[in-house]
Parts: C-alpha cells; sequence; structure tokens
C-alpha cells in the first residue's frame, strides 16, 4: 500500500515537473527583450492551462501531507531555504504572469517580466536542488530529524538546480514551437536547439560531480537506476534537437516532456526503500514505509482517491483537448 | 529570537492574508453562479455583461488568492514539522483530500471558465463555473473539518506518541465543525454580497452610464448580504454552545476551565496554560460589527422605487461599511485561533512540541521574505480590484469576443 501512494506521490511531482516546467521555461525565456515568443504571445500559450499545471504541485504536497506525514515535516523543513526558494519563486510566477498584462506602460511590464524570470529561476533551481539534495543523503538527528541545513550546500546540489534549470529552459522553448504560430515555429526551435547544448553541459557536469561524491554514492541504493537517468536525459535531449531540427514540435516535446518526467521517479526508484538516508549511518534512515501515515489513514484515502482519479485526469486531459493547437490572433487575450 | 513566536506570527500573518483573499472568492463565486445561470436561461445580455465584470474581479483576486494558499499549504511542513509528525495521521487526511476532490478540480474548471468563452458551448461553460462553485465549497468544508480538529481533536487514538485516526466520521460530525462552517461560509456571502453592493453603490453614485446593471448588481449584493447576515448571526451565536463546552479556557474560562487545567497540569506537567487575554477582545467587536452589518435589513424596503439609489445617502453608507467584514472575519478567526492556544490540537499538542527544530535566522528570513511578499500581494489586489471596478463593464477583458482574423498582431488589452 505505500508503495503505491509512493508511486502516486512520484506521478504527481513528476506531472508538476512537466507542466508547471513549461510555465516556468516559458517565464525564463521573457527574459529575451524581443522576437518570436516573448511578451503577450508566450503568455497567451500557457494562458489556458496555467492553473490546471500549478495545482499538481498543491497537490503533490496534499499527497505528501496525507500518505507521508513524517516526511513532509523533514522534508520541507531539513531543506528549508531550497524550498524557501521554490514557493518563492512559485508565487512570483504565478501572481507576474497575471499581473504583467494589467500594468500601464513599457516600463512597468518590463518590471513584471524581470520578476517572471526570478520567480522561473527560484523555482527551477529550488527543485532541482530538493532532488539533488535527497540523492546525496540527509544528516539525521538521534531522534530522526534533519540537522541544520548545511548538508544542502555542495556542489552537487548546485549542478541538479541547473540541471534541473537548464532542461526547463528547453522545454518551455520546445513548447512555444508548438503553440505559437507556425510562422513563429522556425525561430523558436533554433532557439530551443541552441539551449540543448547548455543543458547536455549540466547534464554531464553534474554526472561527474554525482559519481565523484561520496555522499552520492553512499546513498543510492541502486546505482544502476542512478545512472540510467543522465543517460536518458541525455538521449531524450537529443532526440528533442532532431526532432526540432526536422520541424517536429510534437516529437521534440514529448521528447523534452520524458526528461523533466524521469528524475522524480528514477531518484525516488533509486533510494527505494529509503527516502531519507541519513548521511554516515544509512540503517538509521527514514524508509518509505516508516514516513508513510498509518493504514486506517491510507486506506481512507485510498477509497476516496480511487474513484476520483480518472475524474481529475479526465478533466485536466479535457483542458488540453479544448485549448490543443497552435493561437493565432484570435485567440483570446486574458493574462 | 524565539523560533515558536516566529512560527506562530508567520502563521497568524499569512493565514490572515489568505483568508482576505478567500472571503472574497467564494462570495463572489456564489453570486456569478447566480448571475450565469440567469443569463444562461433568461439569455437577456445583461446578464452576462455582468458575468463578465464580476467574474473579472474574481478571477483577479482568485489568482493572486492561489499564490498566498500555497504558501499557506507549505508552511505545514516548513514551520510545524511537529504537526504532521505527531498528528499528520488525522489532521494530514482531510487536507489531502482537500487538495485532491476540490483543489484539483476547482483550478482545472477555473483554468478552462477563463479562457472556454466563445469556445466552448454555453451549457459547458455554465457547467464549469457550477464546478468551480462546488469545489470551492468542497474546499472550504474540509479545511474547516482540519481546523476543527484542530479545536476539538475526535476519532483518533494515540500509540506510541502518535495518533493514529480510529473513526473518520467523528472528524466530520465534529461539533466545533459544523456552526463554524456555516458562520464562515455566510462570513463569505455577506462579505462578497457587500463588495458588490459596494462598487455598485460607487458607481451609481457616479451616474455612470451603466445604470440599469448596476442598479441589477447593487440589489443582487444587498439582498444576499441580508440573507446572509442572519444566517451568519445565528451560526456565530450558535457556536458558543459548543465552544463553551469543549473549549472552556477559551474566552476568559466556562465553568469546566479549573478542571481542565488541572487535568492538563497533571498529564502535561505545570504550565500557563491559558490562552493570551488578548485572544477575547476581538470578538466583542465582531459582533458589534455583526449588529452593524445587520442593518442592511433596513436598506432592503429602499429598493422599492429604487429610493436607496435617489436617497444617495445609503450608496454612501455601503461604500463606507465596506472594510467592516474584512476587519470581522480578522478579527473573528485570531479569537478562535488565539483561543486555543497554548494548544496545536486543544489538550493533545502543545504548540511549543510542534514547531520545526529551524534555526530562529532562517525562520526570520521567512517571515519577513513572506509577510512582505503576501503583503504586498495583498495591496496589488486591492489596487487592482479598485482599478478595474472603476473601469465599468463596458468592455471587461474576461470573456470578450475573439478579435476579427486579420489582426496578425498581439494587441496589449490592458494598455
Ligand atoms: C463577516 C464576518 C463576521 C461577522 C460579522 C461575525 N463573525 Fe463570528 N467569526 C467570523 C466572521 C464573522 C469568522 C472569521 O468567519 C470566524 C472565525 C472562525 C470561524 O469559525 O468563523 C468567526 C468566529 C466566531 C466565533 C468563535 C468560534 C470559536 O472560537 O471556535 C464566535 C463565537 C462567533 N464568531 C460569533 C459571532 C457572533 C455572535 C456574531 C454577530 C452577530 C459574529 N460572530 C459576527
Ligand atoms: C481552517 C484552516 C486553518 C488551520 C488548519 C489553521 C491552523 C493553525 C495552526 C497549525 C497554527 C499554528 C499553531 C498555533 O499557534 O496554534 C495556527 C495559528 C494561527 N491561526 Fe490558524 N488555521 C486555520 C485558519 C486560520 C485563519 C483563516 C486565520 C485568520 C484569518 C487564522 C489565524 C491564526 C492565528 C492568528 C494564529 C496564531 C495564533 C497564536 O499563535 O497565538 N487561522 N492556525
Ligand atoms: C491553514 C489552512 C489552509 C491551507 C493549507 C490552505 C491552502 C490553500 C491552497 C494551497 C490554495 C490554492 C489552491 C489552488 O491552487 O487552487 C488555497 C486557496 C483557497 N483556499 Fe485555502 N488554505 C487554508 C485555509 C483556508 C480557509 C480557512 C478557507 C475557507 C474557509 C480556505 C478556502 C480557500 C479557497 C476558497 C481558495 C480558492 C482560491 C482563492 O481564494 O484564492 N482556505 N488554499
Amino acid at each position: 500500500m505505500e508503495l503505491a501512494w509512493y508511486a502516486l506521490l512520484g506521478l504527481f511531482f513528476a506531472a508538476y515537473l512537466v507542466l508547471g516546467g513549461y510555465d516556468y521555461g516559458v517565464g525564463l525565456l521573457l527574459a529575451r527583450r524581443a522576437g518570436a515568443g516573448t511578451g503577450r504571445a508566450a503568455l497567451t500559450a500557457v494562458g489556458p492551462f496555467f492553473l490546471g499545471n500549478e495545482v499538481w504541485l498543491v497537490a503533490t504536497v496534499g499527497i505528501l501531507f496525507g500518505a507521508f506525514p513524517t516526511l513532509e515535516g523533514e522534508l520541507l523543513a531539513g531543506f528549508y531555504p531550497v524550498v524557501l526558494g521554490a514557493l518563492a519563486g512559485v508565487v512570483l510566477v504565478t501572481a507576474g504572469v497575471q499581473l504583467r498584462g494589467r500594468a500601464g506602460g513599457e516600463a512597468t511590464r518590463a518590471g513584471w517580466d524581470r520578476i517572471v524570470v526570478v520567480g522561473g529561476v527560484l523555482a527551477a533551481l529550488g527543485w532541482g536542488a530538493l532532488l539533488g539534495g535527497l540523492l546525496q543523503g540527509v544528516p539525521l538527528t538521534a531522534d530522526g530529524h534533519v540537522a541544520g541545513v548545511g548538508h544542502v550546500v555542495t556542489p552537487f546540489v548546485a549542478a541538479t538546480g541547473l540541471t534541473l534549470l537548464a532542461l526547463v529552459a528547453v522545454h518551455g522553448a520546445t513548447f512555444l514551437t508548438l503553440r505559437l504560430p507556425p510562422a513563429d515555429a522556425p525561430a523558436l526551435a533554433r532557439l530551443a536547439r541552441g539551449l540543448v547544448p547548455a543543458a547536455l553541459t549540466a547534464v554531464a557536469a553534474t554526472t561527474v560531480l554525482g559519481l565523484l561524491s561520496d555522499r552520492v554514492r553512499a546513498a543510492v541504493a541502486r546505482p544502476a537506476l542512478a545512472v540510467l537517468l543522465p543517460l536518458v536525459v541525455v538521449a531524450a535531449l537529443l532526440v528533442a534537437r532532431a526532432a526540432l531540427r526536422r520541424g517536429r514540435a510534437g516529437v521534440a516535446f514529448a521528447a523534452t516532456a520524458t526528461a523533466l518526467a524521469l528524475p522524480a521517479p528514477l531518484v525516488g526508484a533509486a533510494l527505494w526503500p529509503r527516502i531519507l538516508v541519513a548521511t554516515g549511518d544509512p540503517a538509521a534512515s527514514l524508509t518509505v514505509a516508516g514516513a508513510a501515515a498509518s493504514r486506517p489513514t491510507l486506506a481512507l484515502l485510498g477509497w476516496l482517491v480511487l474513484p476520483l482519479l480518472p475524474a481529475l485526469l479526465g478533466f485536466q486531459a479535457m483542458c488540453w483537448w479544448v485549448f490543443r493547437g497552435r493561437i493565432d490572433g484570435r485567440a483570446p487575450v486574458y493574462w | 529570537m524565539d523560533p515558536l513566536l516566529l512560527a506562530r506570527l508567520q502563521f497568524a500573518t499569512t493565514t490572515s492574508i489568505h483568508f482576505l483573499f478567500v472571503v472574497v472568492t467564494l462570495g463572489l463565486v456564489t453570486l456569478l453562479v447566480g448571475l450565469q445561470t440567469a443569463g444562461y436561461l433568461t439569455g437577456k445580455p445583461v446578464y452576462e455583461r455582468l458575468t463578465r465584470f464580476w467574474g473579472q474581479l474574481y478571477v483577479i483576486n482568485y489568482v493572486l488568492g492561489i499564490a498566498t494558499g500555497i504558501v499557506m499549504e507549505f508552511q505545514f511542513g516548513l514551520n510545524w514539522s511537529g504537526l504532521s509528525r505527531y498528528v499528520g495521521n488525522v489532521f494530514g487526511a482531510p487536507l489531502a483530500i482537500e487538495t485532491l476532490v476540490a483543489f484539483f478540480l476547482e483550478s482545472t474548471f477555473l483554468g478552462m471558465w477563463i479562457f472556454g468563452w466563445h469556445r466552448l458551448r454555453r451549457g459547458v461553460h455554465l457547467a464549469l463555473l457550477w464546478g468551480v462553485a462546488l469545489t470551492a465549497y468542497a474546499s472550504a468544508f474540509w479545511i474547516m473539518v482540519a481546523n476543527a480538529w484542530l479545536q476539538h481533536p475526535v476519532g483518533y487514538e494515540v500509540r506510541d506518541g502518535v495518533a493514529h485516526l480510529t473513526d473518520f466520521g467523528a472528524l466530520v460530525t465534529n461539533p466545533t465543525f459544523g456552526f463554524a462552517f456555516g458562520h464562515v461560509v455566510s462570513a463569505s456571502l455577506v462579505t462578497g454580497g457587500l463588495l458588490m453592493a459596494a462598487v455598485s453603490a460607487w458607481h451609481l453614485l457616479r451616474r455612470t452610464p451603466d445604470f440599469l446593471l448596476f442598479r441589477t448588481s447593487l440589489r443582487l449584493g444587498l439582498v444576499t448580504a441580508a440573507l446572509a447576515v442572519s444566517a451568519l448571526q445565528g451560526f456565530g451565536f450558535a457556536q458558543f454552545g459548543p465552544v463553551g463546552q469543549l473549549q472552556p479556557t477559551k474566552f476568559g474560562g466556562g465553568p469546566g476551565r479549573e478542571a481542565m487545567v488541572a487535568d492538563w497540569t497533571a498529564r502535561f506537567g505545570p504550565g500557563d496554560w491559558a490562552p493570551p487575554v488578548l485572544s477575547s477582545v476581538g470578538l466583542g467587536f465582531m459582533i458589534l460589527i455583526g449588529f452593524a452589518l445587520g442593518c442592511v435589513w433596513l436598506l432592503l424596503p429602499l429598493l422599492w422605487r429604487d429610493w436607496i439609489i435617489r436617497l444617495r445617502f445609503p450608496l454612501w453608507l455601503l461604500l463606507l461599511g465596506l472594510p467592516l467584514p474584512f476587519v470581522a472575519v480578522l478579527l473573528g478567526w485570531i479569537a478562535r485561533e488565539v483561543g486555543r492556544q497554548p494548544w496545536v490540537a486543544y489538550g493533545l499538542l502543545p504548540t511549543a512540541q510542534a514547531v520545526s527544530p529551524v534555526s530562529p535566522a532562517l525562520m526570520l528570513a521567512s517571515l519577513i521574505g513572506f509577510g512582505l511578499l503576501l503583503g504586498a500581494l495583498a495591496v496589488t489586489n486591492g489596487t487592482l480590484l479598485a482599478r478595474h471596478a472603476a473601469r465599468g463593464a463596458l468592455d471587461p477583458a474576461l470573456g470578450r469576443p475573439p478579435a476579427p482574423d486579420t489582426d496578425a498582431h498581439h494587441q496589449p488589452v490592458f494598455a
């Protein structure tokens, strides 16, 4: 039963990284002052999906609280500065996207753009660092609390943060290639392709740092899965680049989405059955089973969620279906 | 500085700001459902225009409110990890249900509703708004179940120092839940109704050309506020029953107070088991405001032959009264939440045991950072609502028909 909930948690977080990922990626691209896919067109492209994307994060934390209460407390408090950064990023993007279009002049609008960019950077860095921090384990006190927050300050965590940032940027550009009017697509595909080498470099650096880190090597229970992760991400990036060159935006988007979907489940699987691995003494680690809520709670939530899940996914799918296709000058502009 | 104090201060700030958004969201969505349904059934254009105008204000408030809600959700883990550790098995369940059953659908529906004008069939579009409203109420329901459990823990047993769920039904039938939920919902309706009436009053005072439109929303807002304020008073007084019985240390103390404190001293050791004196001061003011707002009933007869508009001063009264419900909701929550101190879960988990072992410097940074951020959001929200309300209903961006095909350039609509 714990495994099923753990898988669901992974699914929701992965879906958030994919869907929220292109929101932040598109936000990052607002840093360019001109060209296709800046300003209002970019926001119109994400508009209908924005609220539905972000709510995957809300649901992830809901599942975390309901099904893994102990993990919720230790994870969020134990990674305090990282979570704070990510959270501030999410808030800035949410507010900025909505406020940007309501500002008066060009200058104010540029200011809001900058806020969205900063928010996107913070969110991507934060979630990337959180995954990296999990992979390298945490110092646990005798009573099971994470000791301090100094443990996150390592080159590896910085690298995972930057990697997610790069992936999100590629993903956002690819999304725009898919969504904006056909005339804009080639320029955007070029932009996305240009970002791929940066992402590849980041993945490579992360892999090397991870292999060199004693903490990462000690914490990972299934090295094969941990090594698989960068390989699949690199493969996905290469597929995306090739597809972008051929003008196959759909394939490219599927590839970048895969690159963002995999980190969460593979990190979870590589650490299984532990989740907060104690540095020094792995036996003291917090296991998934140990972090889970007790049986009656899981059963209750299960009975509620099981019948509901098809509806949740169905309405999300309805949203994608209704607003599929490229936007044109006639698309409703609300943000 | 004491991390406990910092964590409490942060909770108080964040929740208060969140709730200012929430009352408007819950109140307006109910009125919007009425407006759009009326438009669907009667086919009169005035209702569609009303839906677009009020919908625009609703959406601004909603989206900025979400940002505050997300901070709320994370705050439990960040600052109150003891809460999830000791009572997460029970308290986590309603919160998880809330996010999955309510928020997930609510946000998905709302996204489609905002962008679905002229794209979806009218019936589907209306159904989406109904979905948004029902899930909004569901979210208020489950969050109040969670809060009521903190006020009066039920349906659990403690094993190895951790609370485990034994009877979920007891959470929903919790005596500190029902009246409180009714009270919160009525408070939201009063706030939403009064907001609608006050904005309409402003336009009528300015003699905006849209007379008929704002006359309609003035009436709708007033009648809603009047009906809701009576329910509000009823639920409010009804709460004294369960609170007095189950939380004898709240509000300066009922008959069971001494026995309760003696019992806690026996179980948890000696300590100061009384809430801060400050906790019940706000209650009196809230009740005063409740009676003051009850006077909207006196305005209802003036709707006859539009006397309320011709006399003008009732419109001014409505404008001046607008801050009152916002003050009252904050006072009410402070009474409820500070009155339960020094417990997070009343009689079960002392607040001091729930706070995360995080360094005070970090907590202070978080308190200041998010305090400023969310405060700025609240101010921005107020300003934007005022500006868009003042702009009138001529052509809100929400639901604007698509531009003609020739327009390949994206024109900034808000310029
Ligand atoms: C528009 C806002 C508003 C107004 C005018 C009133 N209230 Fe209220 N009150 C609230 C909004 C509110 C609230 C913010 O929604 C609270 C906080 C927690 C809750 O359940 O409702 C609340 C709490 C609250 C509590 C505390 C319950 C507890 O501690 O568990 C009591 C006893 C009352 N109210 C009673 C009243 C009475 C007798 C009123 C006047 C006739 C009144 N309220 C007017
Ligand atoms: C319904 C959901 C709510 C839940 C689950 C909840 C839970 C909590 C928790 C866990 C704390 C911190 C621990 C403590 O100090 O006891 C707290 C404190 C507080 N909350 Fe709430 N709260 C809710 C709603 C609200 C709302 C809507 C407001 C205000 C508008 C509010 C006002 C406060 C205040 C003022 C404190 C600080 C009390 C003190 O420490 O003296 N709460 N609440
Ligand atoms: C401490 C408790 C609370 C937590 C953790 C919390 C959490 C959240 C979250 C995460 C959101 C954003 C949801 C989304 O993305 O759609 C939100 C919005 C909302 N919350 Fe809360 N909330 C709390 C207190 C309350 C209370 C007391 C109420 C009402 C009685 C309430 C009603 C709402 C409503 C109606 C929304 C819709 C959006 C809005 O107003 O902006 N919440 N809340």
